[in-house]
Order: C-alpha cells, then sequence, then structure tokens
C-alpha cells in the first residue's frame, strides 16, 4: 500500500486537524499565523491611532469594553493601559505568533522535506505537537486580553522589574498569561527544531550534499541550531520571572536582593539570535527566489552558506548592544561594539552576492521577485541603520527613540515581511495546487512597498529628533508638538498600509479556487519540490529522487532550457545511470 | 493529488467557522447587569436593630497653632495653577476655624459582635480629582463598597493604591472620566497618590463594617448607629498617627467621644498604613484566652 493510498484511509480529523503531514502542518502555521498577522496590524492601527491623534475618540472604540476605553460624550479614547498592552501584545504577536512561526513553522515544514527528497519529516508526530502548542498558545496570548488588568503591559521585551510585580503597572493574571503562553510557544519550537535538524541530516535523498541544499533548507537548518540553543534561556528566564510574579521569589526584584539586569542579561542573550531566527530564513528564501527571477546561479554559494553560518555563531556575541544605557563597563560596551560591527560583514557578502546574483541576469520580475528584490533593497536600509545603533556613542542618544524602530521595522517588515510575500506567492501552488494572481500581486507589492515606507521612513527622523519609542501621547511634551504632523502623516499611511494588505488577502483565498493551475514547476526552477505534483501527494515522492547538481543551475549550457532540474540525469547518465531510483518506503 | 488543495479550502472554511463562532460571542455582554440587579435583591439587611441601638460622635480638635501647610508648585500643570486665585497650600493637616481638625478617620476597632455582619452598602463612595487635588482627601468605604475615582479635571491623572492587604492598582485617567474599584478585604489605610502630580495624595479606609466617619472642618464625625455595647474607637490622622478611646454605646443615646492632637505627637507619630482590622476583636479575645 503507498502512502498516498494508507492517507486517503484516515478519517478526516487525522489528515486535516490532528496532520502529522509536513505539508498540512505548513499550512496550519500558515493559516495560524497569517490570522495573527492580521491581529497584530490591527494592533499596530490602534497605537497609531492614539499617537497622530491622541486623546481624540477612536473610531469604533465604542465597541471596546471600558477597562480599554474611556467612554466620553464624543467617542471612548484610549486608556493609557491600554496603550501599553497595545504595544506589548503587537511586538508580541508579531515576533513570535506572526514572523516565527511564518518563517520557521512555514517554510521550515513545507520547504525541508521536499528540498532534500524526504517522504516527510523524521518525528512526524513531534511536528504535530509542535503546532498544537504552539495554537493554543497563541490563544492563551489573545485570551489575556479579556483578563483582569488587561493583557501584558511591560513591552514585548518584558524588563523586570515593571514586569515582574503587577502592582507598578496593574497588570497581574495578564503578564501571567503572557509568560505561560511564550513558555509554551518556546516547548513548540523546540520540537521544529529538533526535527528540522534531524530530518536535514538523516533524511538527504541519494546526491543531496550538503553543498547542494537550497539555501532555503540552509538557512531554516541554520536558525534550526539558533532556536534549539537560543529558545531553553528565554524558557528559564520566563520561568523565572512567573515564579517572581506567582510563588514570592526574587530573581529579578530588588526589593528581593534580586537583579533586573539579569532579566535584560538573558532576554537579550536569547533575543539577539531571535533577531537572526527572524531574518536568516527570509535570506535563504529571497536567495531561491533571486536565482529563480534572474535565471542564474546563486552568486558565491559557498560564501552564502558561510555567511549565514558565521551570522548565526556572531549572533551569540552580540546581545550587550541592546544595553548600552544599561550600566555596562565601557570595556565591555566597547567589545559589544565591535562584534556588533563585526556581523555586518556576513551580511554585507550576502547582500552583495544577491546583487551579483542578479548582475546581467535574465530578470522575470514576477511577484515573488519583486517582493525578493523588496526584501534587499529594504534590508540594506535596515541593516545600515543598525551599524548606526551598534555605534556606543550613537545609541546612547538614539536608544529608545522612533530611529530604533524605524530600525526593527525596516529589518522584520521590510525585511522579513517581503521575504514571507515572496516565499508565500513562490510556494503557493506547493500547497494549494495554483498560482496566486499575478496583477493583484504586483500592485499589492508597489502598494505596500510605497506605504511601508511612507510609514517608516519618517520614523528615522522624529526618532533623530528625540521622539521617544513607548509614549501614549507625545502631545504632552513641548519639544515634541512640532513632530505631530509627522505622526499623523505615518498614521495616516499606516491605514493605508493595513488597508491595502486585503488585496493580499484576498489574492490569497479567491487563488484557493480561482488561481491558474499550477502544473509541476510553474516557475521552472530547479529544486526537488518542482520534480513533484502540485500540491504534492502524501510521501511527496513516488520514487527516492536522485540528487545530481545543485539547485541554482539556471541557463546552463549543457541544456536546452534555462533551468535543470536537480534529480534530470546529466545527457552522459541518461542511458544508463549510476544509480537506480528506489521506491520510497511504507 | 488533489488532497492538499481540498484541505486548504477545507482549512480556510473552519477558521472562518471559528472567527464566526467567536464573533457570536458579544451576546452573552449583557450578564454583568443581570448580575448586579441579582445582587441588589440579594441585599441583607443590617443586622442592627434600630429600637436598640445608640449611635458614636466623635469630635478631633487640634491643640495649639496649627502648623503652616508648604504651597503646592503647580508650575508643571498650568491648567491646574490657573484654576486657583490664591497659590495652593497643601492639605496634610487642615484645621477649622473653630479648632477642628478635618481628615481625621474614626472608625470602631473593636467591639463588635463576632457574629455579625453587614450588607455591602450598594452606592458608591466618590473620591473626586479637582484642582489637581483628592476631594475629599480621606474617604471610608466598606469591604466590597464601590469606590468611584472621578476626574474632574479633564487631563490625565493616575490612581496609584498601594495597599498592603489588598491587591493594588495603578490606573490612568487621561480626561473626564469615573473609574471604580473595591477593596475586597478590611485595611486601615490605603494610601493614593497621583505619580504625574506628585503632590496629589489620599486615603482610603477599608473596613468590614459601616460605622466609620472622616472628620469636617469642625472636627466632627458621625459614626452611625450601633448595637449597645463597649467600643474601641480609633481615630486616624495621615501626620499624626492614631489615638484609641473606649466608648459605651447604650440604646437611644448618642455616645461623645473626643481626641485631641496637636503638632508635638507629628515627631513621634507611627501612622499606620495597610493593617488588617480587627472590629470583632478576636485578637483581643485569643490573647485574653491565652493568659487565663
Amino acid at each position: 500500500m503507498d502512502a498516498h493510498a494508507h492517507a486517503h484511509e484516515m478519517p478526516w480529523i487525522r489528515r486535516y486537524v490532528f496532520s502529522t503531514d509536513h505539508k498540512i502542518i505548513a499550512i496550519q502555521f500558515l493559516l495560524m499565523s497569517l490570522f495573527f498577522l492580521v491581529v497584530g496590524g490591527l494592533l499596530a492601527a490602534m497605537i497609531r491611532w492614539q499617537l497622530g491623534f491622541p486623546s481624540e475618540p477612536m473610531p469604533g472604540g465604542m465597541l471596546l469594553p471600558d477597562e480599554m476605553m474611556a467612554p466620553t460624550p464624543a467617542g471612548a479614547i484610549m486608556l493609557p493601559e491600554f496603550y501599553n498592552s497595545l504595544v506589548t501584545m503587537h511586538g508580541t504577536i508579531m515576533i513570535f505568533f506572526a514572523i516565527m512561526p511564518l518563517l520557521v513553522g512555514v517554510f521550515g515544514n513545507l520547504l525541508i522535506p521536499l528540498q532534500i527528497g524526504a517522504d516527510d519529516m523524521a518525528f512526524p508526530r513531534l511536528n504535530m505537537a509542535s503546532f498544537w502548542m504552539a495554537f493554543p498558545a497563541g490563544l492563551l496570548m489573545l485570551v489575556s486580553f479579556a483578563v483582569e488588568g488587561g493583557a501584558a503591559g511591560a513591552g514585548w521585551t518584558s524588563y523586570a522589574p515593571l514586569s515582574a510585580s503587577g502592582e507598578y503597572t496593574g497588570v497581574y493574571l495578564g503578564q501571567q498569561l503572557w509568560l505561560i503562553s511564550l513558555t509554551i510557544l518556546g516547548f513548540a519550537s523546540l520540537a521544529g527544531a529538533v526535527n528540522y535538524i534531524t530530518t536535514i541530516i538523516n533524511m538527504r535523498a541519494p546526491g543531496m550534499t550538503w553543498f547542494r541544499m537550497p539555501l532555503a533548507t540552509w538557512a531554516l537548518f541554520i536558525t534550526a541550531i539558533l532556536i534549539l540553543l537560543a529558545i531553553p534561556i528565554l524558557a528559564g528566564a520566563l520561568i523565572m520571572l512567573l515564579f517572581d510574579q506567582t510563588i514570592g521569589t526574587g530573581f529579578f526584584l530588588p526589593a528581593s536582593d534580586g537583579e533586573p539586569l539579569l532579566w535584560q542579561h538573558l532576554f537579550w542573550f536569547f533575543g539577539h539570535p531571535e533577531v537572526y531566527i527572524l531574518i536568516l530564513p527570509a535570506m535563504g528564501i529571497t536567495s531561491d527566489v533571486l536565482a529563480n527571477g534572474a535565471r542564474k546561479p546563486v552568486f558565491g554559494y559557498h560564501a552564502m552558506v558561510l555567511a549565514i553560518v558565521s551570522i548565526a555563531f556572531l549572533s551569540w556575541i552580540v546581545w550587550g548592544h541592546h544595553m548600552f544605557q544599561s550600566g555596562m563597563n565601557p570595556m565591555l560596551g566597547t567589545t559589544f561594539m565591535i562584534t556588533t560591527m563585526v556581523i555586518a560583514v556576513p551580511s554585507a557578502i550576502k547582500v552583495f552576492n544577491w546583487l551579483g546574483t542578479i548582475y546581467k541576469g535574465n530578470i522575470h520580475l514576477h511577484t515573488p521577485m519583486l517582493h525578493a528584490l523588496g526584501f534587499v533593497s529594504m534590508f540594506i536600509i535596515g541593516g545600515l541603520s543598525g551599524v548606526f545603533m551598534a555605534s556606543t556613542p550613537v545609541d546612547v542618544y538614539i536608544h529608545d527613540t522612533y530611529f530604533i524602530v524605524a530600525h526593527i521595522h525596516y529589518v522584520l517588515f521590510g525585511g522579513s515581511l517581503f521575504a514571507i510575500f515572496a516565499g508565500v506567492t513562490f510556494w503557493y501552488p506547493k500547497m494549494f495546487g495554483r498560482l496566486m494572481n499575478e496583477k493583484w500581486g504586483r500592485i499589492h507589492f508597489w502598494l505596500t512597498l510605497i506605504l511601508y515606507n511612507l510609514v517608516f521612513w519618517p520614523m528615522h527622523s522624529i526618532g533623530i529628533q528625540g521622539h521617544m519609542r513607548r509614549i501614549y501621547d507625545p502631545t504632552q511634551y513641548e519639544f515634541l508638538q512640532p513632530l505631530q504632523p509627522i505622526n499623523q502623516f505615518i498614521t495616516v499611511c499606516v491605514f493605508a498600509l493595513v488597508a491595502v494588505q486585503a488585496i493580499y488577502a484576498l489574492n490569497f483565498i479567491i487563488s484557493i479556487w480561482k488561481g491558474k493551475k499550477a502544473g509541476n514547476n510553474p516557475w521552472h526552477a530547479n529544486s526537488l519540490e518542482w520534480t513533484v505534483p502540485s500540491p504534492p501527494p502524501h510521501g511527496n515522492f513516488e520514487l527516492v529522487p536522485i540528487v545530481y547538481r545543485g539547485p541554482y543551475e539556471y541557463s546552463a549550457p549543457d541544456v536546452e532550457e534555462d533551468y535543470w532540474l536537480q534529480d534530470t540525469p546529466p545527457p552522459s547518465e541518461t542511458a544508463a545511470p549510476a544509480l537506480e531510483p528506489q521506491p520510497v518506503a511504507d | 493529488m488533489r488532497d492538499l488543495f481540498g484541505c486548504g479550502r477545507a482549512m480556510v472554511m473552519a477558521t472562518a467557522a471559528v472567527f464566526a463562532i467567536g464573533c457570536g460571542g458579544g451576546g452573552g455582554g449583557e450578564a454583568g447587569g443581570g448580575m448586579e440587579e441579582e445582587a441588589a435583591g440579594e441585599e441583607m439587611a443590617s443586622p442592627v436593630d434600630m429600637a436598640t441601638a445608640g449611635g458614636i460622635n466623635a469630635m478631633v480638635m487640634f491643640e495649639g497653632m496649627a502648623p503652616e501647610m508648604d504651597a503646592i508648585d503647580m508650575a508643571s500643570e498650568p491648567d491646574c495653577a490657573a484654576r486657583y486665585t490664591d497659590t495652593p497650600m497643601a492639605e496634610e493637616v487642615v484645621v477649622g476655624d473653630g479648632g477642628g481638625l478635618a481628615n481625621v478617620f474614626v472608625y470602631v476597632r473593636e467591639g463588635l459582635d463576632a457574629g455579625m455582619s453587614f450588607p455591602t452598602p450598594g452606592g458608591a463612595v466618590v473620591m473626586d480629582q479637582v484642582g489637581c487635588r483628592y476631594v475629599p482627601r480621606v474617604v471610608g468605604v466598606q469591604a466590597g463598597q464601590d469606590l468611584t475615582f472621578r476626574n474632574s479635571d479633564g487631563l490625565p491623572h493616575n490612581i496609584n493604591a498601594s495597599p498592603s492587604e489588598n491587591r493594588g492598582f495603578n490606573v490612568s485617567q487621561p480626561v473626564n472620566m469615573d473609574t471604580n474599584r473595591s477593596f475586597p478585604l478590611a485595611e486601615v489605610m490605603v494610601p493614593v497618590r497621583c505619580d504625574v502630580h506628585g503632590w496629589m495624595s489620599a486615603y482610603v479606609g477599608v473596613l468590614d463594617h459601616p460605622f466609620h466617619g472622616v472628620t469636617d472642618m469642625e472636627g466632627g464625625a458621625d459614626l452611625g448607629m450601633l448595637p449597645p455595647g463597649e467600643y474601641v474607637v480609633e481615630a486616624w490622622h495621615e501626620r499624626y498617627g492614631t489615638q484609641t478611646a473606649n466608648v459605651t454605646v447604650t440604646t437611644g443615646e448618642t455616645a461623645m467621644v473626643s481626641f485631641s492632637f496637636s503638632e508635638a505627637m507629628a515627631a513621634n507619630a507611627v501612622v499606620p498604613m495597610g493593617e488588617p482590622i480587627d472590629p470583632h476583636g478576636h485578637a483581643a479575645h485569643a490573647l485574653a484566652s491565652e493568659t487565663h
């Protein structure tokens, strides 16, 4: 009995809800994280309303409870505590429940087995458990909005002692749910990471050597190692903070001889690798899409792999640059400044290699390619502002201003999210069997790119002028009042940016039914996922594929087409192949 | 081959169904109103037999010259400063023309029958914020009773309550609005302050009975009608600490209890905050039993 037939015998709930198929789990992660992306976007819109029009009635605010909004005759006005919750939950939801599961949960699950020629993950049940831990964790995070005191309000970094005692924020249960939710999500991430690493090391198809792996899979492999090492540190810190909140320990409370700086060290020792967890898969996706769109091999493939590994290594010794203002020996500050600047080197190698990849290419500006180019250009801006902040004297001035808000959004929105748009559009056929609409895809890209820059570019300017990062009402400060027109401009652009995402959402949903049928290889790409039907059947491959070459053999002189699938035997072996394909074991 | 395609559609539909269910959940929003009505219907009658009850009136006087209070610098809040024709003064010690000491919280500390329990009053006690000052500065509430913090200034205040026995809170009021809170446990006193305006502070006395009052400008406070018996009455002042007096209540009579504070008491005063209250005298009984 083949795996495909076996899958059909399973009840619906086992096939689509508690599924062990990596592709179904990828779709589950996709729907979950797109939902949280929408939630995070709406939270951002509310934050921007308050910043653009402080203490003015928010449209629709009367629908929210009195704990969040103050009802006045003119309408409901946002309460400061709710603003704190919004800022905290926007960051938390976007990072942990949108970007991270989109990059790691979706693409890790979808691509790793397909790109290495495996029938599934090494531990399919653990894979299922990973999603079914992540999803309730997300619900728990949302539920915290409804509990007494509201959702956590100490920022997504949850600095102690603000986060360690409800007396400071008035948030008790909400902060505890935040901690419990992220701890559960941490276990989900660990389960996924163990699976990815084991699968890639043990289940590569014959001929799939390390340096024949697509860069998306390479990036996901290194990311999984980062997750495996970083998440336990976060989980430990979260549990310690939960104990401070609930059973009277004082790890981070000065009143109990605790050390608030310990939280910052633990959080950022996790947090900076986390930054690369959020960008490395995006880099891998971009590499795959750029080579496809340029119809050229990735420039400097080995250097790209080594750059990923270097970034991952260096990410462990830069965490102190988040704490230049927190009290640190100046010698140590200088050390962190240097290591942070060093990490720009492998990042720059990747940027130059992307440029080398598209240089003199036969550019196909399809929607994924546009998003990949958007990623590269926005990542350059975000990367350069990162170099600004790596310099201690500069950071002392711009720390906790809107400059850093601009930076993180150029990296996480302009970077990761454009790569996610590229990746979802590119591999959409492998999930739903159809292509997304090209015309609407391009319209969405250009509107998003323009509006995104209108939103985040001015934040550099107001940040340099001293606009604080977490602030409820900028107009209370005389020196910020002249900046208010910029705040209003940003707010209007945010509303437009959020509205434009409806184009993508509609394109995504309608294409499931109405999209053009994709066929096996609609992008004329080379890697193994394009050798199987769209979507691939359970078990992925009828015969174990044999890999003959790397994934970027575009425009090779040896073949007529401008692509060369990894499992197509070379002309010399077509008559008498050295290896016979074997059936997939059931 | 179409498995995943079918799955994708099924998942989108399932997600939509979940959202629809989630959106429909708002239908139960009126439950809170119903519960309020129910609670009002179940309100217990007072256990005090008014036919045999007697009252307690307290009179608190200040001896000597009232200390001169510091001027409040409201320059950081021009809107508030503009509301005063004269320089606003701190209100830590307020003495009336007749020598009465205002803002003293007077309450029955011990002596109530251990078996008595008192219904929570339905109405809310209001503490307003007017001209960047709490009005009144000292209030008494019964445990569980609504306490309304009102912002009549229309500018940002926050209410930072720091009890010891109850759970603290720190809520903001950016505009004219009311915020309701209650304290479930008896505690004298709960300090309240505004972090936006450092000079704003107030106190809330929380008791599990209704026999308390706050002195007015004449120094008087009415503690209400109690069953006949022997009681220990305490007077609390934020600067001068506490004094106690024994009072006998007899049927149909109003017992007078007097306290006198002076500036000399400020030096050695211990001002209790967040002390648990034992109006039924359990601790005294326990001590007496141990002695016997």
